[in-house]
């Protein structure tokens, strides 16, 4: 960072605005301190996954990420994943819908039960599910009689799933279409579209980055979920064991190579996570710079 | 609840409003529900004994007060880290400002064990820790530095979308009106972050006390010295103690419903000081 | 206190945002900068100010170099485009933020500090308002909060960009004649910038027309009207009818008139400022739409023919769009009773004759 000296000392966002500059020592010493904070609390912890992943080399890892077990895992993964994010990119889109283009009472209420699920901890939300399926629970007796087996099994692992992640596509799209209003669809009814035309050819063209947006969010999460997994899944090695699970199997083993290995997958699904999101943000950030550009050309001309 | 006013133009409205309802109702509400109907299951001095035994009454006070210093730290790094993110140009800039959000795209149980591994005695930063006579892993320390790990974007996130809006000329007319930098920073700029600030402290709050898979690693899990609340609930269900469970996660909900209710208010708070 | 400005040039990138810029405001007067967007006029606002410091060059104030006094310390009071009050302090506290954050041995007594307030905010007209939040003030409400904040730390100067900008029409109106009556009051050193060539003419004493980071014309309001120095100034100051045509024996001759004109002057080289007599020289003949005589029958004088092709009455001056004979459009002003005592229709053939035009040589 030394090196950068130079670039450093005399650059501030405001450039030669006199009167939003902070002091030289200023600005060294809160760069230093916010750079340092990130570093220990983010960048640390994720070497030090690639660091263990890796040392016994390439071979270590890829017979880590071989092992049956792990592989079962990685397949239980996706498979939760693959079933919790389609079934809430329609819920998200139905809610946000029905939130942003109409009036109805209850509506904030209805917005605050949305986000509920962040607010349960992911140990009590797995609970849940054990009080309403278990052995013990509501629904117990009669599953078991039918010889239904959710918790305890794949089922329950995908409903804890789909519960944790039900907020992220909604809560992306509500303020979206919020803010977007009805006027474009409406304009689409006035020139003879269907209902599901002004869907698909109007709305879902302007919603569709915030869209992929939530769903990656809601993506990584699925992938992720730890604590209400954990309640539900009863740790059957080879059965019910999902990535996370099989990592904490694995490092309270004391296998660090291989726990570490298939905490590296999940990192490097985290980080294209972070790039996609960056670079829908970015994207929106240059979009919306032509239209004010666009907007003080016109006004100049004008 | 599903009333429309008259005038609708758009369709649609019972098909969205119906199926969101149906399938909050179905995921949702019943299983919460349930766990509501659980606890009525038991009596009231039942209910009392579970929730203020000495291990419970300790769990609690581990979360909040663990939780209340990560998002207290937080509040002080994240402020630094969203005004150096916003006002200066630095190297790597950009990255680190990507990498705020790692938390949010992390699973946890890989926080936890990159966390522990870290900071156990003898792991790289446990080693230094441990000369300086600190113990952080399997200490109430190491729930902290777990929390403030998950709970690191909220401060940011929320202050710095504000301290980027700004407007720079209301610095400007302090220095013009002979303020010394600092003044302008304590009366000026602080009172209008302020209301974003607490907003982003309550819901760093709020995440670090329902945090569990970040935690678990590191803290060890000793009852009544590092054993949190959602710990305590996983250890009652795991012993088949589905009323005692139950009674330590409703004391929980409350909380974190409790907290929804103050980030609201605070959010109306900033919201409208935004004039 | 005076203000010079020798020879101040600013750069962002690589727009010339000020080239060069020499001027001096004498103490106490009330100098307006007027200009198109882009012209630098707030720019050399913000450089005297201190909020910019300048590539090149120095600033003067009361003939002592305050080029390189921090904006803090150079007591000019500055009022801002869009006021940026402290929105979470009240219209009270904003006006006592510079007297506030004094150092302790300059800083003025709880009550001395109250007594200024008030002063300034009856000054102001808003004795009432102190307790009020700037979100719950009115447009101009807000820009005399910013006007009486500024004046708190007693400024040598007084700054300000775009003081009506934000406003809308009427308020505008009211608050342009309150500033002049209040500058006459105060008598502080004051500069405003401006983009309305009718707020620069009635409030200034003095109005300096810019462009392009230049300096136009600098005069009297009445100067830069009737005697703009160049194209440039007599195209910003209101509108005018352009003519290509040439000066010949003293008369400015354009399409088939004619016509004696009082004044010359060139655009480019001073040195050709004078023709010899009868030699042909291509120039640009302005004349303003209020300068035209319209007559209806051809009465002698010399008059270009025209077609009405457009009659807007709305107004007690009645605007008129015509078409010469050559093909160009023209307009024209004259008062509604005049109007009405042609009887103009629209197609109606009519004859025009300028009462006053001016020259500029290509």
């Amino acid at each position: 960072m030394a090196g950068a000296a130079g670039q450093f000392g005399g650059t501030n966002k405001a450039g030669g605005r006199v009167g939003t500059r902070d002091p030289l020592w200023m600005r060294w010493s809160l760069t230093i301190v916010a750079v340092g904070f990130l570093a220990l609390m983010l960048v640390l912890p994720l070497v030090i996954v690639f660091a263990t992943a890796f040392s016994k080399g390439w071979a270590g890892f890829a017979a880590a990420i071989a092992e049956s077990e792990s592989w079962s895992a990685i397949k239980l993964t996706l498979l939760a994943a693959a079933v919790s994010v389609p079934l809430n990119i329609v819920f998200g889109v139905a809610a946000a819908w029905a939130i942003s283009k109409f009036e109805f009472r209850g509506k904030d209420l209805l917005i605050t039960v949305i986000d509920l699920p962040f607010s349960v901890s992911p140990i009590i939300a797995g609970m849940l599910f054990v009080l309403l399926f278990g052995a013990q629970g509501w629904l117990g007796p009669w599953l078991a009689a039918r010889d239904i087996k959710i918790i305890f099994a794949v089922p329950g692992i995908v409903l804890a799933t789909v519960f944790v992640t039900v907020p992220f596509v909604a809560r992306e799209l509500i303020p979206l279409m919020q803010s977007q209003g009805r006027e474009e669809e409406e304009a689409a009814l006035s020139l003879g579209a269907s209902g599901w035309q002004a869907f698909f050819r109007v709305t879902i063209p302007n919603i569709k980055w915030g869209l992929i947006y939530g769903v990656i969010l809601c993506n990584a999460r699925a992938l992720g979920e730890f604590g209400a997994v954990s309640v539900v899944s009863g740790h059957i090695q080879g059965v019910t064991n999902t990535m996370p699970l099989q990592i904490e199997i694995l490092y309270n083993e004391y296998k660090f190579v291989p726990a570490f290995a298939m905490a590296s997958l999940l990192v490097l699904m985290a980080l294209l996570t972070l790039v996609v999101k960056h670079g829908i943000e970015w994207r929106a950030a240059r979009s919306h710079a032509q239209i004010v550009d666009e907007t003080v050309g016109a006004a100049a001309t004008a | 609840m599903a009333r429309v006013k008259r005038h609708r133009v758009l369709p649609g409205f019972g098909l969205t409003c119906g199926y969101t309802l149906t399938y909050l109702g179905l995921i949702v509400l019943i299983p919460l529900a349930t766990l509501f109907l659980k606890t009525s299951s038991l009596t009231w001095s039942q209910f009392w004994t579970t929730v203020t035994s000495e291990r419970a009454l300790f769990a609690y006070k581990l979360t909040i007060g663990a939780s209340f210093l990560a998002a207290l730290v937080n509040s002080v790094f994240g402020l630094i880290v969203a005004w150096a993110l916003v006002r200066y140009r630095f190297p790597g800039r950009a990255i680190l400002d990507a990498l705020v959000d790692l938390p949010f795209a992390l699973p946890t149980a890989v926080a936890g064990i990159s966390l522990c591994a870290l900071y156990a005695p003898g792991g790289w930063l446990g080693g230094i820790l441990q000369k300086a006579g600190v113990q952080a892993a399997y200490a109430p320390l190491g729930v902290v530095i777990a929390m403030v790990f998950v709970s690191l974007p909220f401060v940011v996130r929320t202050v710095q979308p504000v301290l980027a809006d700004l407007d720079q000329e209301v610095e400007e007319a302090s220095a013009s009106l002979g303020a010394r930098r600092w003044q302008t920073l304590r009366r000026v700029v602080f009172p209008s972050v302020l209301p974003s600030l607490l907003t982003g402290l309550a819901l760093a709050f709020g995440r670090s006390l329902g945090e569990f898979g970040s935690i678990v690693f590191i803290s060890g899990n000793m009852p009544g010295r590092t054993e949190i609340a959602s710990l305590l609930i996983l250890t009652r269900l795991e012993e088949f103690d589905y009323a005692g469970a139950t009674a330590i996660a409703v004391v929980m909900l409350g909380l974190s419903f409790g907290m929804i209710f103050v980030i609201n208010v605070l959010q109306s708070w900033s919201r409208r000081g935004a004039v | 206190m005076s203000i010079e400005i020798q020879g101040v040039t600013k750069v962002f990138g690589d727009f010339k945002a000020l080239d060069r810029i020499d001027l001096t405001v004498p103490s106490g007067e009330l100098v307006a900068l007027l200009g198109p967007s882009g012209s630098g006029k707030t720019t050399l606002l913000r450089v005297i100010a201190g909020l910019e410091s300048s590539d090149e060059g120095s600033i003067l104030f009361d003939g002592e170099d305050a080029t390189t006094r921090h904006v803090r310390e150079r007591g000019v009071g500055f009022v801002f485009q869009h006021y940026a009050l402290f929105r979470h302090m009240s219209v009270f506290e904003n006006v006592a933020f510079g007297l506030r954050v004094r150092p302790r041995k300059l800083r003025p007594s709880r009550e001395e500090i109250r007594e200024r307030v008030m002063k300034l905010l009856k000054l102001v007209q808003l004795e009432h308002l102190g307790k009020r939040y700037p979100g719950q003030l009115s447009g101009g409400q807000r820009q005399r909060v910013a006007l009486a904040r500024a004046l708190a730390v007693e400024p040598k100067v007084l700054l300000l960009d775009e003081p009506f900008g934000a406003l809308d029409a009427r308020v505008r109106q009211e608050l342009r004649s309150w500033l002049r009556r209040l500058h006459d009051e105060i008598h502080v050193t004051s500069v405003f910038v401006t983009h309305d060539q009718e707020e620069a003419l009635e409030v200034a004493d003095r109005v300096v027309v810019m462009s392009g980071g230049r300096i136009e014309q600098i005069g009297t309001p009445e100067e830069v009207f009737h005697h703009p120095a160049n194209e440039f100034v007599m195209h910003f100051l209101g509108n005018v009818n352009v003519f290509h045509g040439r000066v010949e024996g003293g008369k400015a001759v354009f399409g088939d008139v004619a016509v004696e004109h009082a004044e010359t002057a060139t655009t480019a080289r001073a040195s050709d400022a004078e023709p010899l007599d009868d030699e042909a020289k291509p120039a640009k003949v302005f004349i303003r739409p209020h300068e035209w005589d319209i007559a209806v029958y051809r009465n002698g004088r010399p008059a270009m023919e025209a077609v009405v092709i457009h009659v807007n009455a709305a107004g007690p001056v009645v605007k008129v769009s015509l078409l010469s004979e050559s093909g160009e459009p023209v307009h024209a002003e004259l008062p509604l009773e005049h109007y009405r005592s042609l009887e103009l229709r629209t197609g109606q053939r009519v004859y025009l004759s300028p009462r006053k035009v001016k020259v500029f040589f290509d």
